[in-house]
């Protein structure tokens, strides 16, 4: 299986720059996905590797090889597109048998490989329906199959798992990724869904705007975002964040203040803010599970009144208002404990998990 | 609960007035055709009355008539242009709205417009012009030269159809096509065009009624009657030189519509996809 080596790699549609200069690799074997809102570049990014658009300018390399101008058909890549792209006037055997036919085998090798990988996806006593007969789960099952048969050493997923329904994706999740690892085979994964990226992929690049912004880890991207764009993306609810804060040296401590608020910095942290040489317009970042919910001040927090509460069954999200921040906090808490709309409640935070940002580049900080 | 008359049978009373409306505006056509008919089959009218019943103005299908050429070689000359028109045009415009449809080239927006108008275009102030590059193509008193004009001047609007038709199949279906390792070309072949064959079949059904139903060119550019077709036929009846002969008239045009109406019933629900998807620019 070849590594994916991505080059300055630009798509202009016209005046529109959908990739602009993004670089990247994909492990041999190796599961990335490319995450990022609608419109970033990343479904563009795909269908270059694919071979289906032409780069404006820069390279991609399979292993050695330059495919800048190799045609899908001799890239050995299978494909899984969003609405399944399944040919509707061909039966689901004669789907799974055309990019088997396009190799010129035989008929009867032709027969037991689409026999045997639609054996291994639950699919074969669906042979002689048609595509328009069969479910959204099933048509997602015979996309992959039509793309696993040729035995691709790329594949491929353009949002593969958007068009079903909440309980299959989930399902289809642990199965695809399951698939991908026993069969070792190089993936590109594009999603918008960062709970399927982060589930899924080894490492995640987080696109916008036709850039990357990041690319690492699961881990990397969710605990130390790059960005205030990384750090909303991932998690969900996303990261709180509160504006414009400046920073103070009170008694030799460093504290972030906004009016009421003042949230202490450790020693590390301070030094940080000040090496970064900016004092005001930062921005406070911590995520809903980073806070607990006490009565009374305990620690390093903020005082807050509760807005309204939505109970998950296992988690309980408490929006919690504060004097003078714009947006609601929201937190998870123990369903179990006592909390009331229109309480004052004390969100204590882990100090080791605060980030703070530059309000105008919108960059770490840390 | 008590209920008047007219709000216990509301939606019959409003089908029956619709119908009714309907009826009374397509009864002119209706009639038309009911003359059409009964008038084939008599001697003579008394407006809507036949007045005795015969067979003899269907005379043409087994005798031959002095001062017309044979009705069958006349049939198989209507057909072989409606036909040739139908092939032609089928080709031409599947590739043609490929094209339009799939393909971003330069002075693309400006040649659709471009073929609106054309197909605006009144064909018979061309007339002057045509016939000098029939001439000099040779192509007068020939049927090719029907067939080519014909063809033509069906084209633009056949390839607007078909463009319709190309623009509703999503591009994943080609991309998927082309990662399935086909090129281009096999890709249209093999999988959109099966897809697009309701706008084929419809743009054909239209290049063979218009070729069918060719009347000016025929009557311009053939000058032999063994070129003749059908409508030339039914014209002949109506005579420069003769008596209007109406039965004869009415059974020949009677002969003459009766494949329009066969094909229309066959192919009448494509007709109705035209309207659904198929032309949406």
């Amino acid at each position: 299986m070849p590594e994916i080596r991505v080059v300055d790699l630009k798509k202009y549609f016209g005046k529109v720059k959908a990739v602009d200069g993004i670089s990247f690799q994909v492990k041999d074997g190796e599961f990335v996905a490319l995450l990022g809102p609608s419109g970033c570049g990343k479904t563009t990014t795909l269908l270059m590797l694919a071979g289906i658009y032409k780069p404006t300018s820069g390279e991609i390399w399979f292993d050695d090889q330059l495919m800048n101008n190799v045609p899908p058909r001799y890239r050995g890549v299978g494909m899984v597109f969003q609405n399944y792209a399944l040919y509707p006037h061909m039966t689901v055997y004669e789907n799974i048998a055309f990019p088997l036919k396009a190799k010129g085998m035989n008929h009867d090798e032709i027969d037991s490989m689409v026999k045997e990988i639609t054996k291994k996806l639950l699919i074969d006593h669906l042979l002689d329906r048609k595509p328009t007969q069969i479910s959204g789960g099933q048509q997602q099952r015979v996309a992959l199959a039509r793309a696993l048969v040729k035995e691709p050493k790329v594949l491929l997923f353009d949002e593969p798992l958007s068009n079903l329904d909440a309980k299959l994706r989930m399902m289809m999740r642990a199965e695809i990724k399951k698939l991908q690892e026993d069969l070792g085979i190089t993936s590109v994964y594009v999603t918008h869904d960062q709970a399927e990226a982060m589930t899924m992929a080894s490492r995640i690049a987080i696109f916008n705007k036709g850039k990357i912004i990041q690319y690492g880890t699961p881990d990397e991207v969710y605990n130390s975002p790059n960005s205030i764009f990384v750090a909303t993306f991932m998690g969900n609810p996303p990261m709180n964040l509160i504006y414009g804060m400046k920073f103070k040296r009170e008694e030799g401590e460093g504290v972030l203040k906004l009016k009421n608020i003042s949230v202490k910095l450790s020693d590390y942290q301070s030094k940080k803010v000040e090496e970064y040489g900016k004092t005001e317009n930062l921005v406070l970042g911590f995520r809903p599970e980073d806070v607990s919910i006490t009565k009374k001040e305990e620690g390093n927090g903020i005082w807050g009144e509760v807005y309204v509460l939505e109970p998950l069954g296992r988690d309980l999200i408490v929006n919690v208002k504060i004097e003078g921040v714009e947006n609601l906090i929201k937190v998870f808490s123990d369903p179990t404990k006592e909390i009331r709309e229109g309480d004052r409640i004390f969100l204590r935070l882990k100090p080791e998990a605060l980030h703070v940002f530059d309000g105008e580049t919108e960059v770490t900080i840390f | 609960m008590k209920l008047s008359f007219y709000q216990r049978n509301a939606d019959r009373i409003r089908i029956f007035f619709f119908i009714l409306v309907m009826f009374i505006i397509t009864l002119p056509i209706i009639l038309g055709y009911l003359w059409l008919v009964l008038r084939s089959f008599s001697v003579d009218m008394n407006g809507f009355v036949p007045t005795e019943l015969t067979l003899k103005n269907w005379r043409f299908l087994w005798t031959s008539m002095k001062g017309y050429p044979n009705i069958w070689r006349t049939t198989m000359n209507t057909a072989f242009v409606a036909l040739m028109v139908m092939a032609i045009e089928a080709l031409l415009t599947s590739m043609g709205g490929y094209a339009l449809s799939r393909y971003d080239f330069p002075g693309r927006s400006n040649l659709m417009k471009f073929i609106l108008v054309l197909h605006a275009f009144p064909s018979v102030s061309l007339m002057v012009a045509l016939y000098y590059v029939l001439k000099y193509l040779h192509l007068l008193d020939n049927l090719w030269g029907i067939i080519l004009l014909k063809a033509s001047l069906e084209i633009p609007w056949g390839t607007w159809v078909m463009k319709g038709f190309y623009d509703g199949i999503p591009w994943e279906m080609e991309w998927a096509g082309l990662v399935d390792g086909y090129t281009r070309l096999q890709v249209w072949r093999k999988i959109i065009l099966p897809l697009v064959k309701p706008g084929i079949a419809v743009t054909a059904v239209f290049a063979f009624l218009s070729g069918w139903s060719e009347f000016i060119f025929i009557n311009t550019f053939i000058f032999s009657q063994e070129f003749w077709t059908l409508s030339k036929y039914v014209k002949a009846t109506i005579g420069d030189f003769r008596f209007a002969d109406y039965g004869l008239l009415a059974a020949v045009g009677l002969f003459y519509a009766i494949p329009t109406i066969v094909l229309f019933f066959l192919v009448s629900k494509y007709m109705i996809k035209l309207t659904i998807g198929g032309v949406k620019g």
